[in-house]
């Protein structure tokens, strides 16, 4: 069953911080990613399914894969000093696989593939005590052309519908996001104001909203990774995002968001 | 997508070019060989003399104008500094 479903941002200077990051903005981010944590630890999940999208670091121009789930044992990355290797749930990995397929989902599949910091960073920060295996589910986002939101969306439904109908206690996680332009001239310039439209309209609980966005509307507004979060909206429906923290520095809208699942938003208010 | 998105299809074009930024970003022996000798390294990828060049100085705008990807361009840069100038960073 999914018990839980949050995004979090992913930027590489929340984990190394260079000198030209404002370093309490990152140590409220942090502090907003703690609190997933501690609610990941509250919510007793036995697995997190983390969508994000591979920085071309698995995949490469050999093969882009618009959609792929990680089904190995295990698996690994690194970055930088950082050398991680993370436990698959590998019966919720193959349900998602076989199933997802099943539903007319073409998913590429691999057993070995690198991990993306994208996946790792939030990980780094709000996996649970002790930890729990993942599902690795990466969503093309950098290499045009990806998928359009629609798309995503529709697969998130089905992913909810994959992960709700098993007996495991599944927490969601879209990595990154929101407004950034790494490598191009509008890299100090994010789309703020963009960003805390979108916020309003998940917190009103009409995320079915973000499917109908065009691929070249997220490119214009820094925003082709949410594509991550608007496949997590297609599995968790109509609930109201409860916005934990959205801090934008010079380069990149930092946000960190929970839909409560099988809770009013009041009642958490 | 239209030719004025910011990521666009990446040209086969600069394939050689894209697969070195790639080794620079995500292959950290190769990146200390860079380091050591950017032009030297950059020719194991069979980049043209102007490429090599661009490489050399990381100049952004000629990069991508012939087709490198921008977030390749703006992780190579970043993991070269990390390798080059680790006491600047704060870890977390």
């Amino acid at each position: 069953m999914l018990v839980g479903a949050f995004a979090v941002a992913h930027t590489p200077q929340l984990l190394i911080r260079p000198e030209t990051e404002d370093r309490a903005l990152v140590l409220r981010v942090h502090e907003a990613m703690a609190r997933v944590k501690r609610r990941l630890e509250a919510l007793r999940v036995d697995a997190l399914a983390v969508i994000a999208g591979d920085h071309v670091e698995a995949f490469f121009l050999d093969a882009v894969p618009a959609l792929a789930v990680y089904v190995g044992r295990e698996c690994a990355g690194t970055f930088g000093p950082y050398r991680y290797r993370l436990p698959i749930h590998e019966a919720l990995a193959r349900a998602v696989v076989e199933q997802g397929i099943e539903r007319g989902f073409d998913l590429l599949y691999t057993q070995d593939a690198k991990l993306d910091y994208a996946f790792y960073v939030p990980l780094h920060f709000v996996m649970p005590e002790p930890a729990r295996p993942i599902v690795p589910l990466h969503v093309n986002v950098y290499l045009p052309p990806q998928p359009t939101p629609a798309r995503c969306h529709a697969w998130g439904r089905a992913l909810g519908e994959i992960l709700g109908a098993r007996p495991e206690r599944v927490a969601l996680i879209a990595s990154g996001g929101m407004s950034h332009f790494p490598g191009t001239d509008r890299y100090a310039s994010p789309e703020f104001d963009y960003d805390r439209g979108l916020l309003e309209v998940l917190a009103d609980g009409r995320g079915r909203e973000l499917a109908r966005l065009t691929g070249e509307e997220l490119d214009k507004r820094g925003n082709i990774e949410l594509r991550t979060w608007i496949t997590l909206l297609g599995a968790v429906g109509d609930v109201r995002a409860d916005v934990y923290c959205y801090e934008p520095s010079w380069h990149h809208g930092n946000a960190v968001v929970e839909w409560p699942l099988g809770a009013s938003p009041k009642a958490i208010l | 997508m239209t030719e004025a998105a910011h990521y666009r299809f990446p040209p086969s074009s600069a394939y050689a070019l894209n697969r070195c930024l790639y080794a620079l970003k995500s292959d950290q022996k190769f990146a200390e060989r860079f380091l050591a000798d950017p032009k030297a390294a950059a020719a194991e990828h069979g980049l043209t003399e102007e490429e090599r060049a661009e490489l050399g100085r990381m100049d952004r705008d000629a990069l991508v104008a012939r087709g490198a990807h921008p977030y390749l361009v703006f992780m190579a840069g970043l993991r070269l500094r990390m390798l080059a100038e680790p006491g600047t960073l704060e870890y977390f």
